[in-house]
Protein backbone atom coordinates (compact mmCIF):
# COMPACT_ATOMS: atom_id res chain seq x y z
CA UNK A 1 0.00 0.00 0.00
CA UNK A 2 1.42 3.39 -0.90
CA UNK A 3 1.07 6.01 1.78
CA UNK A 4 -1.05 9.09 1.16
CA UNK A 5 1.85 11.37 2.01
CA UNK A 6 5.30 9.83 2.21
CA UNK A 7 8.26 11.80 3.49
CA UNK A 8 11.58 10.02 3.05
CA UNK A 9 15.01 10.88 4.41
CA UNK A 10 14.72 14.66 4.50
CA UNK A 11 17.88 16.51 5.46
CA UNK A 12 18.27 20.24 5.70
CA UNK A 13 21.16 22.19 7.14
CA UNK A 14 21.07 25.93 7.86
CA UNK A 15 24.71 26.84 8.41
CA UNK A 16 25.71 25.03 11.60
CA UNK A 17 22.17 23.92 12.41
CA UNK A 18 20.88 20.56 11.20
CA UNK A 19 17.20 21.49 11.00
CA UNK A 20 16.12 18.16 9.53
CA UNK A 21 18.09 14.96 10.02
CA UNK A 22 17.07 11.90 8.00
CA UNK A 23 13.44 12.66 8.68
CA UNK A 24 10.94 10.10 7.40
CA UNK A 25 7.28 9.49 8.10
CA UNK A 26 3.95 8.81 6.47
CA UNK A 27 0.52 10.34 6.80
CA UNK A 28 -2.55 8.18 6.29
CA UNK A 29 -5.45 9.35 4.16
CA UNK A 30 -8.44 10.67 6.04
CA UNK A 31 -6.60 10.80 9.35
CA UNK A 32 -5.63 13.60 11.68
CA UNK A 33 -1.92 13.35 12.28
CA UNK A 34 -0.36 15.59 14.89
CA UNK A 35 3.22 16.67 14.60
CA UNK A 36 4.63 17.31 18.06
CA UNK A 37 8.01 18.05 19.55
CA UNK A 38 9.83 20.71 21.53
CA UNK A 39 10.51 24.16 20.08
CA UNK A 40 13.06 24.02 17.30
CA UNK A 41 12.36 20.36 16.56
CA UNK A 42 11.84 21.19 12.88
CA UNK A 43 8.05 21.04 12.65
CA UNK A 44 7.63 24.19 10.59
CA UNK A 45 10.70 23.26 8.52
CA UNK A 46 8.93 20.01 7.61
CA UNK A 47 5.90 22.04 6.50
CA UNK A 48 8.11 24.27 4.40
CA UNK A 49 9.77 21.27 2.79
CA UNK A 50 6.47 19.58 1.94
CA UNK A 51 4.90 22.75 0.50
CA UNK A 52 7.86 23.78 -1.65
CA UNK A 53 8.92 26.83 0.35
CA UNK A 54 12.18 25.12 1.18
CA UNK A 55 14.29 22.78 -0.91
CA UNK A 56 15.73 20.02 1.29
CA UNK A 57 19.39 19.10 0.86
CA UNK A 58 18.38 15.47 0.34
CA UNK A 59 15.21 13.43 0.60
CA UNK A 60 11.88 13.02 -1.12
CA UNK A 61 8.24 13.89 -0.64
CA UNK A 62 5.56 11.84 -2.38
CA UNK A 63 1.85 12.62 -2.43
CA UNK A 64 -0.58 9.94 -3.64
CA UNK A 65 2.34 8.18 -5.28
CA UNK A 66 3.52 11.28 -7.16
CA UNK A 67 6.81 12.95 -6.41
CA UNK A 68 6.69 16.57 -5.24
CA UNK A 69 10.45 17.07 -5.42
CA UNK A 70 11.47 20.38 -6.94
CA UNK A 71 7.93 21.69 -7.28
CA UNK A 72 7.02 25.30 -6.50
CA UNK A 73 4.55 26.21 -3.73
CA UNK A 74 2.12 27.11 -6.48
CA UNK A 75 2.33 23.68 -8.16
CA UNK A 76 1.98 21.92 -4.83
CA UNK A 77 -1.33 23.67 -4.15
CA UNK A 78 -2.50 22.38 -7.53
CA UNK A 79 -1.63 18.85 -6.39
CA UNK A 80 -4.08 19.33 -3.52
CA UNK A 81 -1.89 20.29 -0.56
CA UNK A 82 -2.37 23.63 1.21
CA UNK A 83 -0.92 25.01 4.40
CA UNK A 84 -1.54 27.66 7.02
CA UNK A 85 1.14 29.67 8.76
CA UNK A 86 1.99 29.88 12.43
CA UNK A 87 1.94 33.68 12.17
CA UNK A 88 -1.30 33.56 10.13
CA UNK A 89 -0.15 35.73 7.18
CA UNK A 90 -3.70 36.85 6.43
CA UNK A 91 -4.26 39.86 4.17
CA UNK A 92 -4.99 42.31 6.98
CA UNK A 93 -6.43 45.14 4.87
CA UNK A 94 -8.74 42.89 2.89
CA UNK A 95 -12.15 41.66 4.02
CA UNK A 96 -12.63 38.14 5.31
CA UNK A 97 -14.46 37.30 2.09
CA UNK A 98 -11.65 38.62 -0.14
CA UNK A 99 -9.14 36.57 1.86
CA UNK A 100 -11.13 33.45 1.07
CA UNK A 101 -11.57 34.59 -2.53
CA UNK A 102 -7.81 34.78 -2.91
CA UNK A 103 -7.63 31.07 -2.17
CA UNK A 104 -10.03 29.99 -4.91
CA UNK A 105 -8.39 28.10 -7.74
CA UNK A 106 -10.78 29.26 -10.47
CA UNK A 107 -8.53 31.78 -12.20
CA UNK A 108 -11.17 33.59 -14.27
CA UNK A 109 -10.66 37.36 -14.06
CA UNK A 110 -7.27 37.10 -12.40
CA UNK A 111 -5.49 38.47 -15.45
CA UNK A 112 -5.82 42.06 -16.65
CA UNK A 113 -6.89 41.18 -20.20
CA UNK A 114 -9.84 39.07 -19.12
CA UNK A 115 -10.84 41.75 -16.64
CA UNK A 116 -10.75 44.50 -19.28
CA UNK A 117 -11.98 42.77 -22.42
CA UNK A 118 -14.48 40.34 -20.93
CA UNK A 119 -16.04 42.51 -18.21
CA UNK A 120 -19.40 40.75 -18.09
CA UNK A 121 -17.90 37.29 -18.07
CA UNK A 122 -15.56 38.45 -15.28
CA UNK A 123 -18.42 39.98 -13.29
CA UNK A 124 -20.40 36.74 -13.49
CA UNK A 125 -17.36 34.69 -12.48
CA UNK A 126 -16.72 37.08 -9.60
CA UNK A 127 -20.30 36.80 -8.37
CA UNK A 128 -20.06 33.00 -8.47
CA UNK A 129 -16.76 33.10 -6.61
CA UNK A 130 -18.19 35.42 -3.98
CA UNK A 131 -21.04 33.00 -3.38
CA UNK A 132 -18.58 30.15 -3.09
CA UNK A 133 -16.48 32.22 -0.68
CA UNK A 134 -19.54 32.89 1.44
CA UNK A 135 -20.24 29.17 1.57
CA UNK A 136 -16.69 28.50 2.77
CA UNK A 137 -17.02 31.22 5.41
CA UNK A 138 -20.32 29.73 6.57
CA UNK A 139 -18.58 26.37 6.82
CA UNK A 140 -16.17 27.69 9.44
CA UNK A 141 -18.83 29.84 11.12
CA UNK A 142 -17.67 33.25 9.87
CA UNK A 143 -20.56 34.10 7.54
CA UNK A 144 -21.52 37.11 9.68
CA UNK A 145 -18.01 38.55 9.43
CA UNK A 146 -17.65 38.32 5.64
CA UNK A 147 -17.32 42.04 4.99
CA UNK A 148 -15.21 42.80 8.06
CA UNK A 149 -11.58 43.70 7.50
CA UNK A 150 -9.24 41.06 8.85
CA UNK A 151 -7.60 43.46 11.29
CA UNK A 152 -11.01 43.97 12.93
CA UNK A 153 -11.50 40.25 13.50
CA UNK A 154 -10.75 38.64 16.86
CA UNK A 155 -7.74 36.35 17.06
CA UNK A 156 -10.00 33.31 17.18
CA UNK A 157 -11.85 34.47 14.07
CA UNK A 158 -8.53 35.05 12.30
CA UNK A 159 -7.46 31.50 13.11
CA UNK A 160 -10.70 30.19 11.60
CA UNK A 161 -10.23 32.39 8.54
CA UNK A 162 -6.78 30.87 7.95
CA UNK A 163 -8.45 27.49 7.66
CA UNK A 164 -11.24 28.90 5.47
CA UNK A 165 -8.69 30.39 3.11
CA UNK A 166 -6.97 27.08 2.45
CA UNK A 167 -10.30 25.25 2.24
CA UNK A 168 -11.07 27.58 -0.66
CA UNK A 169 -8.15 26.09 -2.59
CA UNK A 170 -10.00 22.78 -2.60
CA UNK A 171 -6.96 20.99 -1.17
CA UNK A 172 -7.42 17.47 0.17
CA UNK A 173 -4.41 17.48 2.47
CA UNK A 174 -4.37 20.41 4.91
CA UNK A 175 -1.20 21.31 6.76
CA UNK A 176 -2.13 23.39 9.79
CA UNK A 177 0.64 25.14 11.70
CA UNK A 178 -0.57 25.53 15.29
CA UNK A 179 -4.25 26.17 14.55
CA UNK A 180 -5.13 26.31 18.25
CA UNK A 181 -2.19 28.26 19.70
CA UNK A 182 -3.29 31.29 21.68
CA UNK A 183 -6.87 30.09 21.85
CA UNK A 184 -8.82 29.03 24.90
CA UNK A 185 -12.36 28.29 25.96
CA UNK A 186 -15.02 28.51 23.31
CA UNK A 187 -12.64 29.49 20.50
CA UNK A 188 -10.47 26.43 21.17
CA UNK A 189 -13.48 24.13 21.25
CA UNK A 190 -14.71 25.64 18.00
CA UNK A 191 -11.45 25.03 16.13
CA UNK A 192 -11.24 21.46 17.43
CA UNK A 193 -14.80 20.79 16.32
CA UNK A 194 -13.99 22.24 12.90
CA UNK A 195 -10.96 19.96 12.50
CA UNK A 196 -13.07 16.91 13.30
CA UNK A 197 -15.75 18.07 10.90
CA UNK A 198 -13.18 18.47 8.12
CA UNK A 199 -11.96 14.96 8.79
CA UNK A 200 -15.51 13.64 8.59
CA UNK A 201 -15.81 15.34 5.18
CA UNK A 202 -12.85 13.39 3.91
CA UNK A 203 -9.96 15.81 4.39
CA UNK A 204 -6.61 14.65 5.65
CA UNK A 205 -4.98 16.83 8.29
CA UNK A 206 -1.38 17.19 9.36
CA UNK A 207 -1.35 19.46 12.38
CA UNK A 208 1.48 21.02 14.36
CA UNK A 209 0.16 21.09 17.88
CA UNK A 210 1.66 21.96 21.25
CA UNK A 211 -1.29 21.40 23.53
CA UNK A 212 -1.19 17.76 24.69
CA UNK A 213 -4.85 17.87 25.64
CA UNK A 214 -5.77 18.90 22.11
CA UNK A 215 -3.52 16.18 20.69
CA UNK A 216 -5.24 13.57 22.84
CA UNK A 217 -8.63 14.70 21.69
CA UNK A 218 -8.15 15.08 17.95
CA UNK A 219 -5.17 12.99 16.83
CA UNK A 220 -5.41 9.58 15.22
CA UNK A 221 -1.64 9.40 14.89
CA UNK A 222 1.15 11.33 16.54
CA UNK A 223 4.58 11.99 15.09
CA UNK A 224 7.19 13.01 17.64
CA UNK A 225 9.98 15.11 16.20
CA UNK A 226 13.23 15.91 17.98
CA UNK A 227 16.27 17.68 16.53
CA UNK A 228 14.78 17.33 13.06
CA UNK A 229 14.43 13.58 13.35
CA UNK A 230 11.34 11.41 13.83
CA UNK A 231 11.90 9.97 17.28
CA UNK A 232 8.63 8.11 17.70
CA UNK A 233 5.22 7.61 16.19
CA UNK A 234 2.06 6.01 17.46
CA UNK A 235 -1.33 6.69 18.95
CA UNK A 236 -1.66 9.72 21.24
CA UNK A 237 -1.92 7.41 24.27
CA UNK A 238 1.31 5.60 23.37
CA UNK A 239 3.26 8.80 22.82
CA UNK A 240 2.02 10.48 25.98
CA UNK A 241 2.65 7.38 28.08
CA UNK A 242 6.33 7.28 27.07
CA UNK A 243 8.29 8.85 29.96
CA UNK A 244 11.36 9.41 27.76
CA UNK A 245 9.39 11.54 25.28
CA UNK A 246 7.68 13.46 28.08
CA UNK A 247 11.09 14.33 29.47
CA UNK A 248 12.24 15.71 26.11
CA UNK A 249 9.02 17.53 25.58
CA UNK A 250 8.89 19.16 28.97
CA UNK A 251 12.51 20.19 29.15
CA UNK A 252 14.69 17.11 29.37
CA UNK A 253 18.30 17.07 28.22
CA UNK A 254 18.28 14.01 25.95
CA UNK B 1 -10.13 80.22 -22.09
CA UNK B 2 -6.98 78.64 -23.49
CA UNK B 3 -5.45 78.89 -20.07
CA UNK B 4 -8.11 76.67 -18.50
CA UNK B 5 -8.20 74.24 -21.44
CA UNK B 6 -4.43 73.77 -21.34
CA UNK B 7 -4.67 73.06 -17.65
CA UNK B 8 -7.36 70.42 -18.21
CA UNK B 9 -5.47 68.77 -21.08
CA UNK B 10 -2.30 68.49 -19.01
CA UNK B 11 -4.21 67.29 -15.95
CA UNK B 12 -5.90 64.59 -18.03
CA UNK B 13 -2.53 63.41 -19.32
CA UNK B 14 -1.24 63.32 -15.76
CA UNK B 15 -4.28 61.27 -14.70
CA UNK B 16 -2.91 58.48 -16.91
CA UNK B 17 0.41 58.85 -15.10
CA UNK B 18 -1.42 58.87 -11.78
CA UNK B 19 -3.10 55.57 -12.71
CA UNK B 20 0.26 54.14 -13.71
CA UNK B 21 1.93 55.18 -10.47
CA UNK B 22 -1.03 54.25 -8.28
CA UNK B 23 -1.24 50.80 -9.82
CA UNK B 24 2.41 50.02 -9.07
CA UNK B 25 2.97 51.92 -5.83
CA UNK B 26 -0.50 52.08 -4.28
CA UNK B 27 -2.08 48.79 -5.29
CA UNK B 28 0.78 46.32 -5.73
CA UNK B 29 3.24 48.07 -3.41
CA UNK B 30 6.14 48.20 -5.87
CA UNK B 31 7.67 51.51 -4.82
CA UNK B 32 8.84 52.82 -8.16
CA UNK B 33 10.49 56.22 -8.42
CA UNK B 34 11.14 55.85 -12.13
CA UNK B 35 7.67 56.24 -13.66
CA UNK B 36 8.67 59.57 -15.21
CA UNK B 37 11.43 57.77 -17.10
CA UNK B 38 8.88 55.44 -18.73
CA UNK B 39 6.68 58.47 -19.43
CA UNK B 40 9.70 60.08 -21.11
CA UNK B 41 10.46 57.08 -23.28
CA UNK B 42 6.84 57.11 -24.46
CA UNK B 43 7.10 60.81 -25.29
CA UNK B 44 10.45 60.60 -27.11
CA UNK B 45 9.48 57.49 -29.01
CA UNK B 46 6.19 58.99 -30.20
CA UNK B 47 8.00 62.19 -31.21
CA UNK B 48 10.63 60.21 -33.09
CA UNK B 49 8.08 58.07 -34.93
CA UNK B 50 6.00 61.06 -35.98
CA UNK B 51 9.01 63.09 -37.08
CA UNK B 52 10.90 60.37 -38.95
CA UNK B 53 8.28 57.96 -40.23
CA UNK B 54 4.96 58.28 -41.99
CA UNK B 55 3.11 56.35 -39.28
CA UNK B 56 -0.24 57.84 -38.33
CA UNK B 57 -0.62 59.25 -34.81
CA UNK B 58 -2.68 56.40 -33.27
CA UNK B 59 -0.19 53.80 -34.51
CA UNK B 60 2.78 55.81 -33.22
CA UNK B 61 1.23 56.14 -29.77
CA UNK B 62 0.29 52.46 -29.69
CA UNK B 63 3.83 51.47 -30.67
CA UNK B 64 5.29 53.76 -28.01
CA UNK B 65 2.88 52.36 -25.43
CA UNK B 66 3.75 48.79 -26.43
CA UNK B 67 7.45 49.57 -26.10
CA UNK B 68 6.82 51.03 -22.64
CA UNK B 69 4.98 47.86 -21.65
CA UNK B 70 8.14 45.88 -22.29
CA UNK B 71 10.35 48.53 -20.75
CA UNK B 72 8.30 48.80 -17.57
CA UNK B 73 8.28 45.02 -17.13
CA UNK B 74 12.05 45.10 -17.46
CA UNK B 75 12.61 47.92 -14.94
CA UNK B 76 10.09 46.40 -12.51
CA UNK B 77 11.60 42.91 -12.63
CA UNK B 78 14.20 43.68 -9.95
CA UNK B 79 11.27 44.07 -7.53
CA UNK B 80 10.82 40.32 -7.75
CA UNK B 81 14.21 39.79 -6.18
CA UNK B 82 14.77 42.88 -4.06
CA UNK B 83 11.77 43.91 -2.08
CA UNK B 84 10.50 47.04 -0.38
CA UNK B 85 13.03 49.71 0.45
CA UNK B 86 15.79 48.09 -1.59
CA UNK B 87 13.79 48.36 -4.77
CA UNK B 88 13.55 52.15 -4.28
CA UNK B 89 17.33 52.30 -4.66
CA UNK B 90 17.24 50.21 -7.84
CA UNK B 91 14.40 52.29 -9.22
CA UNK B 92 16.25 55.49 -8.32
CA UNK B 93 19.21 54.26 -10.34
CA UNK B 94 17.00 53.48 -13.33
CA UNK B 95 15.58 57.01 -13.21
CA UNK B 96 19.05 58.59 -13.11
CA UNK B 97 20.17 56.38 -15.97
CA UNK B 98 17.16 57.45 -18.05
CA UNK B 99 17.80 61.13 -17.35
CA UNK B 100 21.42 60.68 -18.40
CA UNK B 101 20.32 59.10 -21.69
CA UNK B 102 17.68 61.79 -22.35
CA UNK B 103 20.21 64.55 -21.68
CA UNK B 104 23.25 63.14 -23.44
CA UNK B 105 22.03 61.18 -26.42
CA UNK B 106 21.90 64.26 -28.61
CA UNK B 107 21.46 62.22 -31.80
CA UNK B 108 18.21 60.62 -30.60
CA UNK B 109 16.71 62.96 -28.05
CA UNK B 110 18.19 66.32 -28.95
CA UNK B 111 19.99 66.34 -25.59
CA UNK B 112 19.28 69.14 -23.17
CA UNK B 113 17.80 71.23 -25.97
CA UNK B 114 15.09 68.71 -26.52
CA UNK B 115 13.17 67.83 -29.66
CA UNK B 116 11.16 70.72 -31.10
CA UNK B 117 8.59 70.46 -33.85
CA UNK B 118 6.72 67.29 -32.93
CA UNK B 119 3.82 67.21 -35.41
CA UNK B 120 0.30 67.60 -34.06
CA UNK B 121 -1.90 64.48 -34.15
CA UNK B 122 -3.55 63.90 -37.49
CA UNK B 123 -6.59 61.64 -37.32
CA UNK B 124 -8.88 61.06 -40.32
CA UNK B 125 -7.52 64.16 -42.00
CA UNK B 126 -8.17 66.35 -38.98
CA UNK B 127 -5.26 68.02 -37.25
CA UNK B 128 -5.52 68.51 -33.48
CA UNK B 129 -3.50 71.69 -32.99
CA UNK B 130 -5.50 73.82 -30.57
CA UNK B 131 -5.94 72.85 -26.90
CA UNK B 132 -9.70 73.10 -27.44
CA UNK B 133 -9.39 70.30 -30.03
CA UNK B 134 -6.72 68.32 -28.27
CA UNK B 135 -8.90 68.05 -25.18
CA UNK B 136 -11.03 65.49 -27.06
CA UNK B 137 -8.01 63.18 -27.35
CA UNK B 138 -6.90 63.50 -23.75
CA UNK B 139 -10.43 63.10 -22.46
CA UNK B 140 -10.85 59.88 -24.44
CA UNK B 141 -7.43 58.70 -23.28
CA UNK B 142 -8.21 59.46 -19.66
CA UNK B 143 -11.66 57.85 -19.86
CA UNK B 144 -10.21 54.68 -21.38
CA UNK B 145 -7.50 54.56 -18.73
CA UNK B 146 -10.00 55.04 -15.92
CA UNK B 147 -12.31 52.40 -17.38
CA UNK B 148 -9.48 49.85 -17.58
CA UNK B 149 -8.39 50.67 -14.05
CA UNK B 150 -11.93 50.35 -12.71
CA UNK B 151 -12.57 47.06 -14.52
CA UNK B 152 -9.33 45.59 -13.21
CA UNK B 153 -9.81 46.71 -9.64
CA UNK B 154 -13.26 45.23 -9.30
CA UNK B 155 -12.18 41.95 -10.92
CA UNK B 156 -10.42 39.16 -9.01
CA UNK B 157 -7.22 40.58 -10.54
CA UNK B 158 -7.53 43.64 -8.30
CA UNK B 159 -7.96 41.52 -5.20
CA UNK B 160 -4.96 39.44 -6.21
CA UNK B 161 -2.76 42.53 -6.60
CA UNK B 162 -3.85 43.85 -3.20
CA UNK B 163 -3.14 40.47 -1.64
CA UNK B 164 0.35 40.55 -3.15
CA UNK B 165 0.98 43.93 -1.56
CA UNK B 166 0.08 42.52 1.83
CA UNK B 167 1.87 39.17 1.70
CA UNK B 168 3.53 37.66 -1.35
CA UNK B 169 4.41 34.46 0.41
CA UNK B 170 0.81 33.84 1.45
CA UNK B 171 -0.31 34.42 -2.14
CA UNK B 172 2.17 31.81 -3.36
CA UNK B 173 0.91 29.45 -0.65
CA UNK B 174 -2.57 29.78 -2.15
CA UNK B 175 -1.36 28.51 -5.50
CA UNK B 176 -1.25 31.87 -7.26
CA UNK B 177 1.49 33.20 -9.51
CA UNK B 178 3.01 36.28 -7.88
CA UNK B 179 5.34 36.71 -10.84
CA UNK B 180 2.51 36.65 -13.38
CA UNK B 181 0.42 39.20 -11.51
CA UNK B 182 3.36 41.57 -10.96
CA UNK B 183 4.37 41.38 -14.61
CA UNK B 184 0.77 42.12 -15.66
CA UNK B 185 0.59 45.13 -13.35
CA UNK B 186 3.92 46.44 -14.61
CA UNK B 187 2.78 45.97 -18.21
CA UNK B 188 -0.36 48.00 -17.63
CA UNK B 189 1.47 50.71 -15.74
CA UNK B 190 3.86 50.87 -18.71
CA UNK B 191 0.97 51.16 -21.17
CA UNK B 192 -0.57 54.01 -19.17
CA UNK B 193 2.73 55.91 -18.85
CA UNK B 194 3.69 55.30 -22.50
CA UNK B 195 0.43 56.58 -23.94
CA UNK B 196 0.56 59.56 -21.57
CA UNK B 197 4.00 60.27 -23.06
CA UNK B 198 2.62 60.13 -26.58
CA UNK B 199 -0.14 62.60 -25.78
CA UNK B 200 2.26 64.87 -23.92
CA UNK B 201 4.79 65.07 -26.74
CA UNK B 202 2.20 65.84 -29.39
CA UNK B 203 0.31 68.32 -27.24
CA UNK B 204 3.37 70.42 -26.41
CA UNK B 205 4.98 69.66 -29.80
CA UNK B 206 8.22 69.70 -27.85
CA UNK B 207 9.97 67.26 -25.52
CA UNK B 208 12.96 67.88 -23.28
CA UNK B 209 14.55 65.97 -20.40
CA UNK B 210 13.27 68.27 -17.64
CA UNK B 211 9.76 66.81 -17.86
CA UNK B 212 11.02 63.30 -17.19
CA UNK B 213 13.62 63.65 -14.46
CA UNK B 214 13.67 62.54 -10.84
CA UNK B 215 11.69 65.61 -9.79
CA UNK B 216 8.99 64.55 -12.22
CA UNK B 217 8.91 61.04 -10.75
CA UNK B 218 8.58 62.47 -7.26
CA UNK B 219 5.87 64.79 -8.54
CA UNK B 220 3.96 61.71 -9.72
CA UNK B 221 4.30 60.16 -6.28
CA UNK B 222 3.12 63.41 -4.67
CA UNK B 223 0.09 63.34 -6.94
CA UNK B 224 -0.81 59.86 -5.73
CA UNK B 225 -0.18 60.73 -2.08
CA UNK B 226 -2.24 63.92 -2.20
CA UNK B 227 -5.02 62.53 -4.41
CA UNK B 228 -5.21 59.29 -2.53
CA UNK B 229 -3.40 56.00 -2.86
CA UNK B 230 -5.07 52.82 -4.09
CA UNK B 231 -8.23 54.38 -5.52
CA UNK B 232 -9.40 55.49 -8.94
CA UNK B 233 -10.84 58.72 -7.53
CA UNK B 234 -7.50 59.54 -5.89
CA UNK B 235 -5.60 59.01 -9.14
CA UNK B 236 -7.92 61.44 -10.91
CA UNK B 237 -8.12 64.10 -8.23
CA UNK B 238 -4.38 64.27 -7.48
CA UNK B 239 -3.25 65.59 -10.89
CA UNK B 240 -6.05 68.15 -11.04
CA UNK B 241 -5.15 69.50 -7.59
CA UNK B 242 -1.39 69.57 -8.07
CA UNK B 243 -1.44 71.03 -11.56
CA UNK B 244 -3.79 73.78 -10.37
CA UNK B 245 -1.08 74.94 -8.01
CA UNK B 246 1.21 76.63 -10.57
CA UNK B 247 -1.84 78.28 -12.12
CA UNK B 248 -2.82 79.70 -8.74
CA UNK B 249 0.75 80.84 -8.13
CA UNK B 250 0.66 82.55 -11.51
CA UNK B 251 -2.33 84.59 -10.38
CA UNK B 252 -0.39 85.84 -7.38
CA UNK B 253 2.03 88.43 -8.61
CA UNK B 254 5.46 86.97 -7.80
CA UNK B 255 8.58 86.98 -9.97
CA UNK B 256 8.94 83.88 -12.17
CA UNK B 257 12.40 83.19 -10.75
CA UNK B 258 10.88 82.69 -7.32
CA UNK B 259 7.73 80.97 -8.59
CA UNK B 260 9.55 77.86 -9.80
CA UNK B 261 11.34 77.42 -6.50
CA UNK B 262 8.16 78.20 -4.57
CA UNK B 263 6.37 75.44 -6.49
CA UNK B 264 8.96 72.82 -5.53
CA UNK B 265 8.77 74.04 -1.95
CA UNK B 266 5.00 73.73 -1.87
CA UNK B 267 5.06 70.25 -3.45
CA UNK B 268 7.55 69.15 -0.82
CA UNK B 269 5.50 70.65 2.00
CA UNK B 270 2.33 69.04 0.67
CA UNK B 271 4.02 65.65 0.63
CA UNK B 272 5.16 66.01 4.24
CA UNK B 273 1.89 67.44 5.52
CA UNK B 274 -0.18 64.72 3.88
CA UNK B 275 2.14 61.96 5.09
CA UNK B 276 1.82 63.28 8.62
CA UNK B 277 -1.84 64.23 8.86
CA UNK B 278 -3.70 62.42 6.10
CA UNK B 279 -1.63 59.53 4.76
CA UNK B 280 -4.59 58.18 2.78
CA UNK B 281 -4.75 61.40 0.73
CA UNK B 282 -7.90 63.27 -0.19
CA UNK B 283 -9.82 60.36 -1.68
CA UNK B 284 -7.67 57.37 -0.86
CA UNK B 285 -8.31 54.14 0.93
CA UNK B 286 -7.88 54.47 4.68
CA UNK B 287 -4.40 53.25 5.55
Amino acid sequence: MTAYLQVTGLNKRFGGLQALRDCSFTVGQGRITCLVGPNGAGKTTIFNAITGFLVPDTGHVEFQGRSLDGQSPQQIVHHGIARTFQNLRLFADLTARDNVLAGMQDHVGEGPLGAIFRPFHTARALAAKQDAAMAVLAHVGLQDRASALVRNLSYGEQKLLCIARILATGAELLLLDEPTSGLSGAALTEVMALLRRLQAEGKTLLVVEHNTRVVQQIADDVLFLHHGHLLAHGSPAEIIADPKLAEIYFGGTL
Amino acid sequence: MDFLTTYIVLAEIYVLLGLSTNLLVGIVGIFSVSQAAVFGVGAYLTAFLLMHTALPFPVAVLLAAAFCVGLNILVTLPSLRVSGDYFVVTSFGIQLLATAVFTNWTGGTGGANGLPGVPAPLILGHEFTEPTEFIALTTIGMALGCLCFWLMMRAPFGALLRAIREDELAVAALGKSVLGAKVSAAALAGAFAGSAGGLYATFLSFVDPSSFDLDASIFLLTMVVVGGARTLAGSVLGPFVLLALPQILALIDIPTSIAAAARQLIYGLLLIVFMLFRPQGLLGEKL
